[in-house]
């Protein structure tokens, strides 16, 4: 055969030379070819490989079904307190601060850690997402002077993560709403204050000044992660459509429960959701009833638990049933993404759900504790 | 310069592709897999150990790759002994270096991006640490294919023995 190949060389003329060089091209061109195929899933894996170790990680050292029972189970909150102690997450602050506001730091570091580990593509939702703990800064500072609190009891809101908690804790000095408005001044929320101000001036109800504020955080969030463009973003921005549709269907429902019409709650929701678009909002704001609000949301996720709801909200005539069904999709909606990309987004949803799940449930036992003294049974009802 | 006859240069062909390209799968697998051990790491000390372990398993392929190699050089000729090879055989070694070459490629890729993701589960929860070796040892198979069709072409092809 190697005559015969030597030959058919010859004939064509191609020196030996010539033909390993040409074999050394065809090599090199399929091993281009073949690393730039292969080069793709590992450049879109890779930015989410730490990130998600991280976070796993955190998320193995979330309470478990059993661990939530033992703190069930506890006497009082001071039980639960030193529970809590046992857990490094939970026990770093315990010591200096109560229990509820070591459980906000908590949230609000895991905010700020996801905002710094976040992959570059989804980096701008993460930042988003850890001014909450400004926000929540912010309307405890107002709320504080609303409540004509003293020092030590507004300090005491204050969660000391985030940017603004220095500008807050200066702001406590302040006499007035206006001078907290006035002291923002060159931060992003000032603009946003200022124009609810006169609303609050109008009522003198701080309510106009929190729902500006929460409506201008979701719709930053909204915002951010509005240009999907690969799956990690896509799945992001489905799970932050779902938690801007949740917090809207919770404001209408809640509006239209205390009889408030169109006027009075346009302004507090976000004009554009995920599966609730604009038109669709307004149909609900126009309804006349909460049934009709339900009826008016077939085609969507949320038409079939709101409507398995509706039977307990017409025997107990509370919203909260339809709170407690929504935060509930929100939990199913984000688990069920936390699997979609297990080498991409899924984990860093996975886990910030969970932990705000872990966060909110641990208040509700604690505050049942410490002020109602409930059933186990009743509390289990609350627990998300 | 030193002569080296034509079937000799392109078993030298094979041996850079069966190394090259394993060598290429291995380390992206096994940067994929010690990315993720470094952030199990930095979340938990104790995970150190068990994330060497599956950082270390797309290992192999390179290990392969670099045995072919070494088999290629040693009987063609070029490190001395054996004399050289003729052009049939010579495109046989090609055959050969791709055959581990590419398959170490996706092998090596699969078990990092398995080792990752193995990683992950076990600082998650330690139960899982049996299963995560065993679902990142599979991509291994791949491998292991090629490098035994590059043995038995190096047997059948003339190139051993």
């Amino acid at each position: 055969m190697a005559d015969e190949l030597t030959t058919i060389l010859t004939s064509f003329g191609i020196p030996n030379e010539a033909f390993l060089a040409i074999i050394v091209v065809v090599l090199l061109v399929i091993g281009a070819v073949v690393v730039i195929i292969v080069s793709r899933p590992v450049l879109d894996i890779y930015p989410y490989l730490l990130p998600n170790a991280k976070v796993r990680a955190r998320k193995g050292r979330l309470f478990d079904e059993k661990q939530f029972s033992e703190i069930l189970e506890a006497e009082d909150y001071k039980e639960i307190t030193n529970y809590l102690r046992g857990f490094l997450d939970h026990a770093k602050h315990l010591d200096d601060h109560s229990i509820e506001k070591s459980l906000d730091i908590q949230l609000g570091e895991t905010y700020h850690l996801l905002s710094k580990i976040a992959p570059s593509d989804v980096k701008k939702v993460f930042v988003v997402l850890s001014k909450k703990s400004d926000i929540s800064n912010i309307k405890s500072l107002i709320a504080s002077k609303e409540a004509k609190l003293t020092k030590d009891e507004a300090e005491n809101l204050l969660i000391p993560v985030g940017s603004l908690y220095l500008t807050c804790e200066q702001l406590i000095e302040t006499n007035t709403i206006e001078d907290i408005v006035a002291g923002l001044d060159g931060t992003e929320y000032a603009p946003i204050l200022e124009d609810a101000l006169s609303e609050y001036k109008e009522n003198n109800m701080i309510l106009p000044l929190e729902s500006a504020l929460d409506k201008y955080f979701l719709e930053n969030l909204l915002s951010a992660s509005s240009v999907p463009s690969d799956d990690n973003t896509r799945i992001l921005h489905s799970y932050i459509g779902s938690q801007v549709d949740v917090a809207n269907l919770k404001t209408i429902i809640r509006s239209k429960a205390d009889g408030l019409k169109y006027d009075d709650i346009s302004a507090h929701v976000i004009s554009n959701g995920y599966q609730v678009k604009e038109w669709k909002l307004k149909d609900l704001m126009e309804s006349e009833s909460i049934t009709s609000i339900v009826n008016g949301l077939e085609g969507t996720d949320y038409s079939p638990i709101l409507s398995e709801a509706l039977g307990a909200y017409n025997d107990t005539e509370s919203v909260s049933v339809f709170e407690k069904a929504l935060d509930e999709y929100i939990v199913n909606y984000a688990n069920s993404l936390s699997l979609k990309n297990p080498l991409g987004i899924g984990p860093i949803i996975g886990y910030i759900s969970k932990k705000e799940r872990e966060i909110k449930n641990l208040k509700i036992i604690i505050r049942a504790k410490r002020e109602n003294n409930l059933e186990m049974s009743d509390i289990q009802e609350m627990l998300v | 310069m030193v002569e080296i006859a034509l079937g000799t240069a392109l078993a030298a062909i094979g041996a850079g592709v069966a190394i090259g390209f394993a060598g290429l799968g291995s380390g992206l697998g096994q940067g994929i897999a010690a990315a993720g051990s470094v952030g199990a790491v930095a979340e938990d000390n104790d995970m150190f150990a068990r994330g060497i372990i599956f950082t270390a398993l797309p290992e192999t392929q390179a290990i392969y790759g670099f045995l072919i190699a070494i088999l290629l050089l040693v009987f063609s000729g070029l490190l001395g002994g054996g004399k050289g090879l003729d052009v049939t055989a010579g495109l046989v070694a090609v055959g050969v270096g791709a055959s581990i070459g590419f398959a170490g490629l996706g092998s090596g890729m699969g078990q990092g991006i398995a080792a990752a993701s193995s990683v992950g589960a076990v600082v998650e929860d330690n139960d899982m640490f049996a299963r995560g070796i065993i679902f990142t040892a599979l991509p291994e198979t791949q491998a292991i294919y090629g490098f035994l069709i590059a043995i038995l072409l190096m047997v059948f092809g003339g190139i051993l023995g």
